[in-house]
């Protein structure tokens, strides 16, 4: 066991709302399943030392804290301080067609509304997640009317600015032909743990662009999950950036409720010095003619570790399936390490799926070729190097999310070293 | 300009330059002949600082500096130029992104504003018209695809955009047919100006026919075993190294 497991259920146990059922059985998995072992298939490469032996920890006060600007993005701004929300939702400008309120005021049809996605869209599954299900009272509901077309983003934002225990949650429900962007992000470096999951329940024909920028590094650890339930001819467009820390770990699934619905999911990931980022996805095909497109890249360095898990899972039904998953990764050092997994398991016999995991080492030849042209060694290692994150970062549909991330990736890959 | 002195080089512990001595200077073509593995590639590899090719006992001076002191990219800024006798493809990167990158990283070290993407994209064409390569080879990816001959005049663009004071042409020969082999020479010859120099590294005579030589040596098991004008070469295509006797024999053993 663990003393911050021990720890979080006791203080779950206290809170009572009308989440109450799905707390309640998240508290009885938990007790049963108790602290997940190196065993564990889920957590083989991810040690969990730094938490099990956390002690839990709030902050009082809301320390003082600054949102990363990104410029030209004219959101609407959710900001959660070390867990805590702080954005007066009443005051947001919210276009017509979306309400957005915390978990905690929301009106009886909206607890109703979360109460079906609250963890129903997210599978029991890891411990994390299950603690979320079981504490957390910070999070907010965006429920986006059916046709309506909501062209303002939501920005999300957790940021780690004090040593705390932080639990959020996002519940998203988007009506039959809505559309709308969501972009949750994570920052923060202090030693802290962030766990920060969000549903998506989207209805048929709506379409969603989507990011998750879990940039925590250093000290911050973080556990968090996007889980989406695409309705009948919905669009997933995703795009997820990882920067590592002590303990960085981030669940994907995508399940396929409705015939006839696309995801497109990108992943980045840049890690340097002793830090660890780990990727799960897990993509459902429980009908027919779904079409998934998921290619997760990463350039990692120094001692650093990238863990990739990628799992498609094609139902006996899911007839006419289109399932493609890509792994490529570009290792920097010698001590770097990939431990990548893409899995298939397919049980329908007309379908058209495809894998592949790479792990490349710097090219020497062609980085001695551009050094003799009078190109700088960093320069010249984010020209043969980087264009394979490049063109993710330059798949994303959002303008300002591109020109705020490119020059934030390509700084960050620079400056990791080259051993 | 340069000034090779006992220059001692090893690859992977086996020792593969054994004593060069060679002095430049502006203005000058240097042809360097001699047998297979005898150290010529080698010699440019050292020179622009390859790793792996490690330097065991000489010295280099490069205009008064200490060339073997300085990374490979200060080398190319201070001006010297290594055409390869294998071009390396790179998927991904264009040739124009990549030039465009080589030019401007060595006008700023020379203190020259970067040029604009209209001032590169006028001299990058004229540099491809003067070696015949199409202006769209400019969006390739560098050196993807292109063919022995395309390679070598795809070098002596660089080489032209550069404007380096000292090239090192390693084999910009070899498989070259006769009309590819007279474009090469001609790219290289309108860089000659009195002051540029060259050192021009090739297994046969043919190509000095085109590019004249001020002076030809002749490398052998990783020594300059003989120096002597353009006749030394024409000797060479009659007579094969043979003709150079015990010193070439005390070389190969």
């Amino acid at each position: 066991m663990s003393q911050w497991l021990e720890q979080v259920i006791g203080e779950a146990q206290q809170v009572n709302d009308y989440l109450a059922p799905v707390r309640q059985q998240a508290l009885t998995q938990l007790k049963q399943d108790g602290w997940p072992g190196r065993r564990n298939e889920a957590w083989r490469f991810t040690p969990l030392t730094s938490v099990q032996k956390r002690d839990v920890s709030h902050s009082d006060d809301v320390p003082d804290y600054q949102v990363p600007a990104i410029d030209n993005l004219n959101a609407i701004e959710l900001v959660f301080v070390d867990g805590k929300l702080v954005t007066d939702t009443s005051a947001l400008d919210v276009p017509a067609g979306m309400t957005l309120t915390t978990l905690s005021d929301a009106s009886d049809a909206q607890q109703q509304a979360i109460a079906g996605i609250y963890g129903q869209v997210k599978p029991r599954r890891h411990v994390f997640g299950l603690v979320n299900d079981a504490i957390c009272q910070h999070g907010v509901f965006i429920d986006v009317e059916d046709d309506a077309v909501i062209d303002t983003p939501v920005r999300i934002v957790n940021l780690a600015a004090s040593n705390a225990d932080a639990h959020t949650r996002v519940v998203v429900r988007l009506g039959d032909r809505a559309r709308a962007c969501v972009i949750e992000q994570g920052t923060g470096t202090v030693d802290s743990f962030t766990t920060a999951f969000a549903e998506y329940d989207i209805g048929a024909q709506a379409r969603l662009e989507h990011y998750r920028f879990a940039m925590f590094t250093g000290d911050a650890k973080q556990v968090g999950g996007c889980h989406f339930r695409l309705g009948e001819s919905s669009r997933l467009n995703s795009t997820m950036v990882g920067y590592g820390s002590e303990l960085s770990r981030l669940d994907v699934d995508i399940h396929h409720a409705g015939e006839h619905a696309r995801a497109k999911m990108n992943a980045i990931y840049l890690l340097s010095e002793g830090e660890l980022f780990d990727l799960h996805s897990t993509i459902e095909h429980a009908v027919p003619n779904g079409t998934t497109e998921e290619n997760a890249r990463g350039i990692v360095g120094d001692r650093a570790r990238a863990v990739f898990n990628g799992r498609i899972h094609i139902h006996r039904d899911a007839q006419k399936t289109l399932a493609e998953l890509n792994n490529r990764n570009l290792l920097l050092s010698r001590r770097a390490l990939v431990n990548t997994k893409p899995e298939l398991e397919i049980y329908a016999d007309d379908v058209q799926c495809a894998h592949g995991a790479t792990v490349a080492e710097i090219e020497e030849e062609a980085l001695y070729y551009l050094l003799t042209r009078g190109i700088s060694r960093s320069k010249a290692l984010v020209m043969l190097n980087f264009g394979f994150i490049q063109e993710l970062v330059t798949a994303m549909p959002n303008e300002a999310l591109r020109e705020w991330l490119l020059p934030l990736l390509s700084e960050r890959f620079v400056s990791m070293e080259v051993k | 300009m340069l000034k090779i002195s006992d220059l001692h080089a090893s690859v992977e512990e086996k020792s593969i330059l054994n004593g060069v001595d060679l002095e430049i200077n502006p203005g000058e073509v240097h042809a360097i002949m001699g047998p297979n593995g005898a150290g010529k590639s080698t010699l440019g590899y050292v020179l622009s600082g390859r790793d792996g090719y490690e330097v065991t006992g000489g010295d280099v001076k490069f205009e008064e500096q200490d060339l073997l002191d300085m990374e490979v990219e200060e080398r190319a800024s201070a001006g010297l130029f290594l055409a390869f006798q294998y071009p390396v493809e790179i998927p991904g990167v264009s040739n124009m992104e990549f030039m465009k990158e080589s030019v401007n990283a060595i006008r700023e070290q020379r203190g020259e504003e970067p040029l604009s993407a209209a001032e590169f994209l006028k001299k990058a064409k004229a540099a491809c018209k003067q070696v015949q390569l199409p202006a769209d080879f400019l969006k390739r990816g560098v050196n993807e695809g292109f063919s022995g001959g395309e390679k070598k005049r795809n070098e002596i663009m660089q080489m032209i955009l550069l404007e380096p004071k000292l090239c090192i042409l390693d084999e910009s020969d070899s498989g070259l047919d006769i009309d590819a082999l007279q474009v090469v020479a001609d790219g290289v010859n309108s860089q000659r100006d009195g002051k540029r120099s060259f050192i021009v590294v090739t297994h046969y005579q043919r190509l000095l026919d085109y590019i004249k030589p001020d002076f030809v040596h002749i490398l052998a098991n990783g020594k300059i075993v003989k120096s002597g004008d353009a006749s030394l070469a024409q000797q060479v295509e009659k007579e094969g190294y043979a003709f150079l006797g015990k010193a070439f024999e005390e070389a190969e053993a």
